[in-house]
């Protein structure tokens, strides 16, 4: 493989086979007994009539381009090496230097490229091909073109080997190898310049189709002496035809003694038989007569034509901009490719005296050369300087006016109408300026600000003011109010990220430690403060809050001991008179006694009822932070909305809201 | 009690969160990384530094600054700049307040814009550049090559390392090349070109697509009889025969046409006339030699280079004239300035 950089140029790469059926028939000899013969059938398969899409790995020009192509031969790369030998045109089976491809160059109003047609039909009637039998696609493109232009335009026999060569390159280079695999590609050249029209300074369409020439050789134009110098016309100008009316049946076209009208179609050999001068003032006054010496004035060029002139934007779109703008159908693939030959579907048969061959197209693509001049001329000719710089007037210019009043930094004079309504001249300088300029101030901490367009308005010493900065103030503040998004970005971004920008300045020198996350949301502050607070000390209340209080106190302590009678220790821990349990007891038994005498009970706590509403109260206040009420809000802040994720704060609310009631019953 | 409830604690806490807030109302761009200036707003102050959007008329203040088939090269006022994007901060700043917040954050603005304005052209594959804001230069174009050859190559080099007609594959973010912060047609025949810095020579080069192969035509001659030229090349090397920018009679041939054709080249014959004149052929061109010959490579225009040691064609970009000279300017302000102060 050669080095990243270069690449290697071979000649050709000749296949084994050209494309076809063979027979592969095994003979063995030298044995005592007869073997039969073996019969493999194997098919060589190439493309015919479509180039797969997959083969062809670039084009120049691009397709639909538009540019100053004039200097550079059109050329399509093809993926696989051996495809322009595949085939051997001469119609034989061995393999032949002579390529079957060639690229040709037809300019708008020079050929006919059909719609899909049988791919029997797709070639001059009469040629016959090896083997017609074998073709990739039923139905495929041709190019129809009169004897003249292909005398014209075509290759010669002696030219095909020339104009198609292999070049080897390195597959990492992106540059030459534009994503093969093997870094092995042929190339097909043009043998035309797709050159401008610099006679009438317009610029011109041309299709390159990629034809197949088998059978059909002895077509093509034979060597004649050079010329060493060219002229752009047409190899032949049908464009008359986009003119003619088709609305006449097939019948009159076919039986003949059908009128196109006064078109003039070119004849065999390109020259043109323009009415002689006489001849027309003649047509013209017999016209006017009411005669037309056998013309039948027909519809077309210059009477209905004109009237029914396309509007104003339609003439100003070009064959690039309806390319354009039919890629966007979804059924661009075929679209595209039927507009891009729009230029190319004049009926050119129909009307053709001559004999008009039709050779296979392959691939086809149309660019327009817009441009006559060459690169190294408009740029050796650019004016070149620093901005300010102006050019110098042709010498036979008459004196123009002064000009603008332009100083050494830059600025321009203008004229100024001032508040007060006075005519005066101001200073006014663009971004662009032909000298270095400081950015701010010398000996200045920060950067200044300006509020308003005014107070960015200078006066030089000259007594003229210098505009320059406020009327950049003024645009800025224009461009960006004229866009609502970022009106409402900059109201967003002032409404909190002012505030945290400060915070973060703030926070950066004092925070110093990690503490509970929480979900990543967008919140307000305050909420989040509160629910950080409330879930960092919910983590571990034991270290920040206290310990639990028991939910119940230990009773008072029990004094046992040998002296101390049972009864009188159970009475003493009920709160009980012993003795009067004990006087009541013999007359009614013990039962009795103890269910008559009363157990003294704690008395319960007064204000309970306006504890429990505080209660309520503060956790409502809770709740609030918790789960703010709901806040219309548009764009990002939208996700306030949805309920947010449980999170340590709720789950101390359950808590407190649900066992609370133990608490009560104790 | 130091071991419960204290107000250092629910102090850290606060501080704690309020850091994670600002943290999640930080703008955090995936490829930008933290920064205050919300992400769309600064992507669209740094298009605003990028001069997008802003009328022509503000940017050439007049038609004779930028005449027909011009190039005109300059540097960026900061100043103006600034100034445009100031403009655009003080939309809605209703109170003192608002200002007074704007003018805090002003400075982080301006830096977080700076940084912001590289990334508004990212080339694919190409790295990242950050640093503070420098100077910022450019040209302006105004020329059918601009119309006619769509996709040129603008490169900025600080230093004039490569040849003239050497090939490179430097990258943008080569230290050696200048980042293009913006290249942009505003019109089909006007180019605006904006470099990270004050590049040293500038290459303005042919679109290149792939290799392509083609003549020299002659723009001079009358299109009744227009002409080309092949320039001829060694058959073993591939070099050019010298000299190098000229087409002379030993470096050359005549491409011959077909008659009555347009620009229909006659092959065969300028096969014979570029065996005969190249180096090294063998009396014949084989189809590969052949396409040797027409080989044709991007044309490049340098502008800028000091030494010329390629003895290509330079423009020195200082020189500038000027309708009022600072002598008589000057006269004027200090005339000026003995009226006011007498």
């Amino acid at each position: 493989m050669p080095k990243t950089g270069f690449f290697v140029l071979h000649s050709n790469v000749m296949p084994k086979l050209t494309a076809g059926r063979y027979d592969l028939v095994t003979d063995q000899t030298g044995l005592p007994f007869e073997v039969a013969a073996q019969h493999t059938h194997v098919t060589v398969a190439s493309p015919r009539y479509v180039m797969p899409t997959d083969q062809i790995l670039s084009t120049f020009p691009p397709a639909n381009a538009d540019g100053a192509f004039g200097d550079r031969l059109p050329q399509i790369v093809l993926k696989r090496r051996t495809l322009p030998w595949e085939r051997n045109p001469a119609e034989q089976v061995q393999t032949s230097e002579t390529p079957w491809l060639a690229l040709v160059v037809v300019a708008e109003g020079e050929a006919q490229l059909s719609t899909a047609t049988a791919v029997a039909d797709c070639v001059t009637a009469g040629t016959t091909l090896l083997d017609p039998g074998d073709k990739d696609v039923e139905q495929g493109l041709y190019l129809a073109v009169t004897e003249t232009v292909v005398k014209k335009i075509f290759p010669c026999q002696e030219d095909l080997p020339l104009l198609v060569h292999v070049r080897e390159v390195d597959i990492n280079d992106t540059e030459l190898a534009n994503g093969d695999d093997d870094g092995w590609l042929a190339v097909v050249l043009a043998n035309r310049l797709p050159v401008f029209d610099t006679a009438n300074n317009k610029p011109v369409r041309y299709m390159a189709a990629l034809v197949n020439v088998e059978g059909q050789l002895s077509a093509l134009p034979k060597p004649e002496p050079p010329n060493d110098f060219f002229n752009f016309e047409l190899a032949q100008d049908w464009t008359v035809l986009a003119n003619v009316n088709l609305s006449v049946g097939p019948d009159p076209r076919v039986m003949g003694g059908f009128s196109v009208g006064n078109v003039q179609l070119p004849a065999p050999g390109g020259v043109f038989h323009a009415p002689s001068a006489a001849a027309r003032s003649a047509a013209k006054a017999a016209g006017s007569a009411g005669v037309r010496g056998g013309v039948v004035n027909a519809s077309t060029l210059d009477g209905a034509t004109s009237m029914h002139e396309a509007p104003v934007g339609q003439q100003w779109k070009s064959a690039t901009d309806q390319v354009a703008a039919v890629a966007l159908d979804p059924d661009a693939k075929r679209l595209v490719r039927d507009t891009m030959a729009s230029g190319f579907r004049l009926p050119i048969e129909l009307f053709a005296v001559e004999k008009v061959l039709r050779f296979p197209v392959l691939a086809h693509w149309s660019f327009t050369t817009s441009e006559g001049a060459t690169f190294e001329t408009l740029m050796e000719d650019l004016d070149v300087g620093l901005l300010g710089t102006r050019p110098a007037p042709p010498a036979d210019a008459p004196a123009a006016g002064p000009g603008p009043e332009v100083i050494e930094t830059g600025h321009i004079g203008l004229d100024l109408r001032s508040r007060r309504g006075d005519a005066a001249r101001a200073w006014y300088r663009g971004p662009f300026v032909p000298c270095p300029t400081t950015r701010d101030l010398p000996n200045q901490a920060q950067p200044l600000l300006a509020h308003s367009a005014d107070q960015l308005r200078r006066v030089v010493p000259d007594g003229r003011e210098d505009l320059s900065l406020a009327a950049a103030f003024e645009i800025g503040r224009l461009l960006a109010l004229s866009q609502l998004s970022v009106v409402s970005a900059l109201l967003r971004f002032r409404s909190e990220q002012f505030g945290a920008g400060r915070i973060r300045e703030l926070l950066s020198h004092i925070v110093g430690f990690e503490l509970p996350s929480i979900a990543e949301q967008r919140v307000d502050l305050g909420r989040l403060v509160a629910v950080s607070v409330v879930s960092g000390l919910a983590k571990n209340p034991g270290q920040t809050i206290g310990p639990r209080r028991p939910v119940a106190d230990p009773g008072r302590e029990l004094v046992l001991s040998p002296d101390l009678e049972l009864d009188q220790v159970i009475a003493d821990g009920l709160g009980l008179n012993l003795g009067a349990v004990r006087k009541l007891s013999d007359q009614i038994g013990v039962v009795a006694a103890l269910s008559r005498s009363t157990v003294p009970v704690a008395k319960p706590v007064q204000d309970v009822t306006a504890l429990r509403v505080a209660l309520n109260q503060e956790l409502q206040s809770v709740i609030a932070v918790a789960a703010p009420p709901q806040i219309l809000t548009t764009g990002r802040r939208a996700s306030r909305d949805a309920a947010p994720a449980r999170d340590a704060l709720d789950e101390l609310i359950d808590r407190a809201v649900d066992p609370g009631e133990d608490e009560e019953s104790e | 009690m130091e071991k419960y409830l204290s107000s250092q604690v629910v102090l850290d806490v606060a501080v704690s969160a309020a850091q994670k807030y600002a943290d999640l109302i930080v703008d955090h761009d995936p490829d930008d990384g933290a920064h205050v200036v919300p992400g769309e707003l600064r992507r669209f102050l740094a298009r605003l530094r990028l001069l997008h959007g802003v009328p022509f008329s503000y940017l050439v203040a007049d038609s004779d600054l930028l005449p027909i088939e011009s190039i005109r090269f300059f540097y960026l006022d900061r100043a103006w700049t600034d100034a445009l994007v100031q403009g655009a901060l003080s939309v809605g700043t209703i109170t003192t307040a608002d200002r007074t917040q704007l003018e805090a954050v002003y400075s982080t603005i301006r830096n977080e814009v700076d940084e912001a304005e590289r990334t508004i052209r990212t080339p694919q594959g190409e790295e990242r550049l950050k640093g503070a804001g420098g100077a910022i230069s450019g040209f302006l174009m105004r020329s059918r090559v601009v119309s006619g050859w769509p996709n040129l190559h603008v490169r900025g080099y600080s230093r004039d390392v490569i040849d003239d007609d050497a090939l490179t594959t430097a990258a943008e973010s080569d230290p050696d090349r200048m980042k293009v912060l913006r290249m942009e047609r505003l019109a089909p025949a006007v180019l605006l070109v904006l470099f990270d810095g004050i590049p040293a020579v500038v290459h303005v080069e042919e679109p290149r697509q792939g290799i392509q192969f083609g003549v020299r035509l002659n723009p001079a001659d009358p299109p009744a009889q227009r002409k080309a030229k092949v320039k001829v090349r060694d058959n073993l090397t591939g070099d050019p025969v010298p000299p190098k920018n000229a087409f002379t009679a030993a470096n050359s041939v005549d491409v011959p046409f077909r008659k009555n054709a347009p620009g229909v080249i006659n092959v065969t014959e300028l096969r014979k006339r570029l065996a005969a004149k190249s180096p090294n052929s063998g009396g014949a061109l084989e189809p590969n030699e052949y396409a040797l010959q027409m080989l044709r490579f991007p044309y490049r225009q340098v502008f800028g280079d000091p030494d010329n040691i390629e003895g290509q064609r330079f423009y020195d970009v200082d020189k500038f004239v000027v309708s009022v000279t600072l002598t008589s300017w000057k006269t004027t302000v200090e005339n000026n300035v003995i009226k006011v102060l007498p």
